[in-house]
């Protein structure tokens, strides 16, 4: 019995219907996605459905948004699954040698996008000239950052993630007596002074209490930031210490002290430190002669590692990124009069399968070819001595 | 290659796959040098223009900040010598740098109306250095009246317990359009003690624009 559900099962995964089924899915999906970017912004769209296991809507009867559509998390899962199953399948012989190089590449470039949908890192570093920055920060997602202030040479970082805000509840910060109560958290929001006679704020304490906060539906548009809000009441050794106000819309932090040791409070998109510095030392926006037409970005930076003990100057420019440390440095963006400059940062570990795959494939095709031809001449030699 | 092997195979590249999936939220740590105190801008391309054909979206302007008081309403100061100003963001008015080393900063922060009361804000001062509460009569006690052209200012000075003791002195005035300005300097007791007198001469300074 449970032999021939689990036959049936590995009947239907490696079965041709099932690989047209999920490709037409696929095929939707991508026009879908396409459509979805005019109103999402492209990050927006790819999210919703193509790194997604389901395209989700939101009915107005219903609290939660219903599974409408296979999204291309779950469609790629499937169709590398038949893919394995067809590639097992395959007849171990030497004969079949091409098929199985072709096969494990194309398993490969699913792999590859797997890695990329799932641990791809897109962030940014903004430099002005003169600078040194040692971090770089997302486009979108926020973090409450919680920082200790008390060393004069260091400041001790504590991230809380967006994700985990919305969440809601207790939040223990390691390392420090210190938990956070989320008492409220909005994506989006709008800040302005809380008017006379207006209901009171959650907030007790910090700049929080004169502030009215309204939400806002979140944005995924790519020209526009959410606003994110939250109101926490940080705890310590059994002592609350009021309900701050953080947003995004605040633009200094605000701090506490507690047992000699201060810590600041602040909304901001999310940042990941480095072990290593860059210093911008010029940027250049060339134009070609008699027009405002750009001809060449480039930025000139000083990167300072200590723990490899290097120093070196590298020049960064459109179509020459900086590969460094796991993490691509793309020449991205500009402004401030040509003094700030904006580099793309792009953390894929998976950023080598494409080409693994592709030499896979061409090499299986190539044994393929040889060995069809070497059996066809065989074929035709035969025929002539027959 | 039996048929179990293949089907486990198989649900092992599944498992694989939803495991890479998994994507735990956690609060992270860093240990960084301190920022130097600049302009840097939070959310690059403010004022950017878009390198033609790469990635970067124009990321979304500046972020809504209370409107500021001007005109009438607004208070005027004049700065020791070696004390320097930084125009503040959102909520913040200004920053005042002073020259005296070690951690010591002072700021201005408008708020409309009372701002919960004189009481409340007090007691959020006390708090942010790790000092209970008072009551009515202790704010009282606590209070020092400083004339200046713009009003009398409610001036306190409190000092944390502790053994890395902090200090607070904190001034506040209500304005004709109704606001109320809160000029504090706040930081480590030793440095905050020497710039004591300039910033007491900074509320002393305050007038109407």
């Amino acid at each position: 019995m449970i032999k021939t559900l689990a036959s049936r099962i590995w009947k239907f995964f490696k079965s041709f219907q099932l690989t047209i089924v999920l490709l037409a899915c696929l095929m939707a999906l991508v026009v879908l996605c396409t459509l979805a970017q005019v109103e999402m912004g492209t990050q927006g769209a790819v999210n919703a459905y193509m790194r997604s296991f389901f395209v989700k809507r939101q009915f107005s009867f219903l609290p939660f948004p219903l599974p409408v559509f296979p999204g291309g998390g779950l469609v790629g899962l499937l169709l590398t699954l038949n893919l394995i199953a067809k590639t097992l399948d395959i007849q171990r012989s030497w004969t079949k040698a091409g098929m199985w190089l072709v096969h494990s590449g194309l398993v490969v470039l699913f792999a590859g996008e797997f890695v990329a949908g799932m641990m791809q890192v897109d962030t940014n570093m903004s430099i002005e000239v003169g600078q040194t920055v040692n971090y770089v920060q997302s486009y979108k997602n926020m973090e409450l950052a919680v920082i200790d202030t008390t060393d004069p040479t260091w400041d001790e970082v504590y991230s809380v993630p967006d994700t985990l805000l919305a969440k809601g509840g207790s939040i223990a910060i390691p390392g420090t007596p210190l938990t956070l109560n989320v008492k409220r958290y909005f994506p989006n929001a709008e800040l302005s002074n809380l008017p006379p006679g207006a209901p009171p704020s959650l907030a007790t304490a910090g700049v929080g209490p004169g502030v009215s906060v309204v939400e806002r539906p979140a944005v995924t548009n790519d020209n526009e930031i959410n606003t994110g809000t939250v109101f926490v009441e940080p705890v310590a050794g059994g002592r609350s210490y009021g309900t701050w106000l953080a947003s995004m819309a605040l633009g200094a932090p605000q701090s506490f002290t507690h047992e000699g040791r201060t810590y600041s409070l602040s909304m901001r998109l999310r940042r990941q430190y480095l072990p290593y510095a860059f210093t911008l030392k010029q940027f250049r926006h060339d134009v070609y002669p008699g027009t405002d037409i750009p001809k060449n970005f480039s930025s000139l930076v000083q990167v300072v590692n200590p723990s490899q003990k290097e120093s070196r100057e590298v020049l960064i420019y459109m179509n020459q990124p900086l590969r460094y440390e796991g993490k691509t440095f793309y020449q991205a963006s500009f402004g401030k009069n040509d003094t700030l400059s904006v580099l793309s940062v792009v953390e894929n570990p998976g950023w080598l399968l494409p080409y693994v795959s592709c030499v896979l494939v061409s090499l299986g095709l190539l044994v393929h070819f040889a060995i069809v031809l070497r059996r066809s001449l065989k074929r035709r030699q035969d025929k002539k001595e027959g | 290659m039996s048929f179990v092997a293949k089907a486990s195979l198989l649900a092992g590249a599944g498992l694989l796959a939803l495991a890479v999936g998994c994507n735990r939220d956690q609060v992270s740590h860093f240990r960084v040098p301190k920022e130097a105190v600049a302009d840097h801008p939070d959310h690059p391309g403010h004022e950017d223009h878009a390198a033609p054909g790469q990635g970067m979206p124009p990321a979304g302007g500046e972020m809504p900040a209370p409107p500021r008081p001007s005109g009438q309403g607004s208070l005027k100061w004049t700065l020791p010598k070696g004390w320097s100003e930084v125009p503040g963001e959102g909520m913040r008015f200004a920053t005042f740098k002073s020259p005296v080393q070690g951690k010591n900063e002072a700021t201005v922060v408008v708020l409309p109306g009372a701002a919960g009361g004189e009481l409340a804000n007090v007691n959020r001062w006390r708090g942010q250095i790790g000092l209970g509460p008072i009551d009515d009569a202790a704010l009282t006690a606590a209070r020092v009246v400083v004339k200046s052209k713009a009003g009398a200012l409610n001036v306190y000075d409190f000092t944390s317990d502790g053994q890395a003791k902090s200090r607070m002195v904190a001034g506040l005035i209500s304005t004709p359009d109704g606001n109320t300005w809160f000029l504090k300097l706040t930081g480590d007791a030793a440095p905050v003690a020497k710039a004591k007198p300039d910033f007491m001469r900074i509320l002393e300074s305050l007038r109407l624009d």
